[in-house]
């Protein structure tokens, strides 16, 4: 008798059809098969075999045990999930920030007068949520079906904010209709209260793209992971001064580096270079936002 | 040139071979049928399983009457007329054998009276006519023990024998105390004998579950069945006044009786269709080889039923008769199930699938044992049931079921339940979970789930 679970008339039905239910089941890294399972289109388990990390690392030198998280446990099967099913890709690019400090500089006694802090971020805020006006694909979801793309006509743009009890993406809505003063001012509200983790469920999710900031932190790049339904996130590390070249002139300038991971399926690569050209040319000219 | 060819030909026509036959003609094929008696159905049918129910019916009346004298309703003591009895048997088995020749007849299956031997691996001859076939079926069944060294005796019956009823002897012995022995322990104890069963092994049902048998094995007591196991017949001796059986084991004498049911158990009757003519592997016990679609060594010949061994029960055979007909008719089927349920028609019924806790505990497989008695079962007490006990074993971690075996009133029904179970994968959740009509027997399937679970309030 087969180690397979299946129910006798799934047996007979996979005789029928010449599957072999054991080879089957440890394709799908699966105890059980079900009827739908004999129609060839089920896939492997996300994470096949992982019985061999499972392992005992005391025997290797002192340990101690953490429990997870209920949090942590959904966000390691969302991010496990994500990374498995969608088809990534992380185009890398980099932004002149000359005029966007420059602004920041000219702002900072108004800043304190609002007492709000007018941040680089709020900028890359403002300046994605132009881009993704211009470039709709950037701005959509594919349906769970996978027979539909949806694309959406607001632009709401997520902030990864690192906590203690770990990651979580806030949403300012329709940041494309608000000013500066407001997006600065919800970043700030945004992050602390996810800080003290009282951000309301209604307060996430809905985002066109996220943004995971690194900049005050550091690093020259990294390949964010997309957060779906979204199809597209845009990831930010440390504003560098580095040498370029204006023609033959070696000029340091304040370069933001800029990684976008995409859903291939919705995007290609050559969009991906239009629109991430565009979005470093909107920062590094931060006028163009408003024309 | 043969004078007849078949194109599918399945010999015997018990339950196995009438199901093949029927099956094969109902998917198409040209099929004949071929048995030496004169009714179709085999052992099972004209004296096996439907004759022997129908005298444990007229005990279980008997018996039932006999125990209304607590609850304040008395009979008089039953008139019994053999004779009768036996012709509403005989009634009974004509009517479910007509039937067959009617189902026969209406699927166009051609039945052939004989017995045939295959000449070859495409050939046989069935009572001197020769027989061309493309596929063959061997479903010739099996016949009871016969113990060597015993002396001719008109009074040594075999099962056969037995249910033809052919007088209550005074003093029964019953040599074999499997399900057989004691479901003819059960008729005759009932209509007056003096039973007494001689159980070589260890406990009567060997392979049944310890405990299950023990209530069985107390209830029989109590119908004034004389049980002896880890005993064996040395000497069997026939006068004119009585049958001796000299016994050695742990009951050390001599036994008199009027009658002796021999019931050590059923040997294939492979051998009678000299398979070997046609190249098909048997072995010295008569057992044919098969895959788990019934074919054997040689194209286009199958076997199924008891000629391919244990358990040698009739609903394996019909379903090795479906696979065969459906792989004939180009399917792809296959019986590859270990759960073939077994039940002794007792009163107490015994009855078990899958694993028992010894053959769990034997094989080392991880395991645990949900129960439920049925002295808390409230259909139980109301219908004037006696002690039972529906037991379960089952895997820990995952609560699926690998077993069961449950002893009581109607316990050859509530099995299907739990075959059903552990064909399904189902756990003891699922079992836990499916609602059960109160009061039944069934419930206590769900109650010795629940008392696993740790979610049972009827104890």
């Amino acid at each position: 008798m087969s180690d397979v679970i299946a129910p006798p008339s799934v047996k007979a039905l996979a005789r029928e059809k010449g599957i072999d239910l054991e080879k089957l089941a440890k394709e799908l890294g699966r105890t059980s098969i079900a009827r739908e399972d004999l129609d060839g289109k089920s896939k492997p388990a996300p994470a096949g075999d992982i019985s061999y990390w499972d392992v005992d690392h005391s025997a290797f030198g002192p340990v101690s045990e953490e429990p997870m998280s209920r949090f942590a446990q959904i966000a390691s099967a969302n991010l496990a999930a994500a990374n498995t099913l969608i088809p990534q890709v992380t185009h890398h690019d980099r932004a002149n920030v000359t005029a966007i400090e420059a602004l920041r500089k000219e702002l900072k006694s108004e800043s304190q007068v609002r007492g709000v802090k007018l941040t680089a971020l709020a900028f890359q805020v403002k300046a994605l949520a132009r881009a993704l006006r211009e470039f709709p694909r950037f701005n959509a979801s594919i349906s769970a079906d996978v027979k539909t793309l949806i694309l959406k006509d607001y632009v709401h743009i997520g902030i990864a904010v690192d906590t203690a009890h770990g990651l979580m993406v806030p949403v300012i809505r329709d940041a494309d209709k608000k000013g500066l003063w407001q997006i600065g001012a919800e970043i700030t509200d945004l992050a602390s209260r996810a800080q003290a983790r009282k951000i309301g469920p209604d307060e996430m999710g809905g985002a066109s793209m996220s943004i995971s900031n690194l900049g005050g932190i550091g690093g020259t790049a990294f390949t964010p992971i997309v957060n779906p339904p979204e199809v597209a996130i845009l990831g930010i590390t440390k504003t560098e001064t580095v040498t370029v070249w204006d023609g033959d002139t070696p000029r340091p300038l304040p370069m933001v580096p800029l990684d976008l991971s995409y859903d291939h399926r919705v995007i290609n690569g050559a969009e991906a270079a239009r629109f991430m050209t565009y979005l470093a040319g909107l920062i590094a000219d931060p006028r163009r936002i408003m024309v | 040139m043969a004078e007849n060819h078949a194109p599918f030909i399945v010999l015997g026509a018990g339950p196995g071979g009438y199901a093949c036959a029927f099956r094969a003609a109902d998917l198409g094929l040209d099929v004949t049928l071929v048995d030496p008696r004169a009714s179709l159905g085999g052992v099972c049918l004209n004296e096996g399983c439907i004759p022997s129910k129908t005298l444990l019916h007229a005990a279980e009346v008997i018996r039932e009457a006999a125990h209304m004298d607590d609850w304040g309703i008395g009979f008089a003591k039953p008139k019994i007329d053999l004779d009768a009895l036996r012709a509403k048997k005989d009634d009974i088995v004509g009517q479910l054998t007509g039937g067959l020749g009617g189902l026969a007849k209406r699927r166009k299956v051609t039945v052939v009276r004989g017995t045939a031997k295959f000449t070859d691996a495409n050939s046989l001859e069935i009572d001197g006519k020769s027989w061309s076939f493309d596929k063959a079926v061997i479903a010739v069944g099996s016949a009871p023990v016969q113990l060597p060294g015993w002396p001719e005796d008109d009074r040594i019956w075999n099962s056969t024998a037995a249910l033809e009823l052919r007088n209550v002897p005074k003093r029964l012995a019953i040599v074999g105390g499997g399900i057989i022995g004691l479901e003819m322990a059960t008729v005759y104890s009932t209509l007056g004998s003096d039973v007494t069963v001689i159980e070589f092994m260890d406990q009567i049902a060997p392979g049944a579950d310890a405990e299950a048998v023990k209530i069985l094995a107390a209830a029989l007591e109590g119908q004034g069945v004389t049980l002896h196991t880890a005993t064996k017949v040395a000497e069997v001796a026939a006068t004119k006044a009585a049958l001796s059986l000299s016994c050695e084991g742990i009951f050390e004498g001599t036994i008199k009786a009027d009658a002796i049911i021999q019931a050590v158990g059923r040997r294939s009757n492979g051998a009678k269709v000299s398979p070997e003519n046609a190249g098909v592997t048997m072995d010295e016990r008569g057992i044919i080889a098969i895959d788990d679609s019934c074919r054997t060594n040689v194209d286009g010949i199958f076997a199924i039923g008891d000629v391919t061994g244990n358990p040698m029960l009739a609903h394996r055979a019909t379903h090795q008769g479906h696979v065969v007909a459906e792989v004939a008719a180009g399917h792809a089927s296959a019986l590859d199930t270990d759960l073939i349920p077994s039940v002794a028609y007792t009163s107490p019924e015994l009855a078990w699938a899958g694993l028992t806790q010894a053959q769990a505990k034997d094989a080392g497989t991880p395991h645990k044992v949900a129960s439920f008695p049925w002295a808390a079962s409230g259909r139980n007490l109301a219908s004037g049931g006696g002690d039972g006990l529906t037991k379960i074993v089952y895997e820990p971690e995952s609560h699926r079921v690998l077993g069961a075996t449950l002893v009581g009133r109607n316990a050859g029904e509530l099995l299907a339940e739990l075959v059903l179970a552990m064909e399904m994968s189902a756990t003891l959740e699922d079992i836990a979970l499916t609602v059960h009509a109160h009061p039944t027997l069934s419930e206590t399937v769900a109650f010795a789930s629940e008392r696993a679970l740790g979610t049972l309030t009827d104890l």
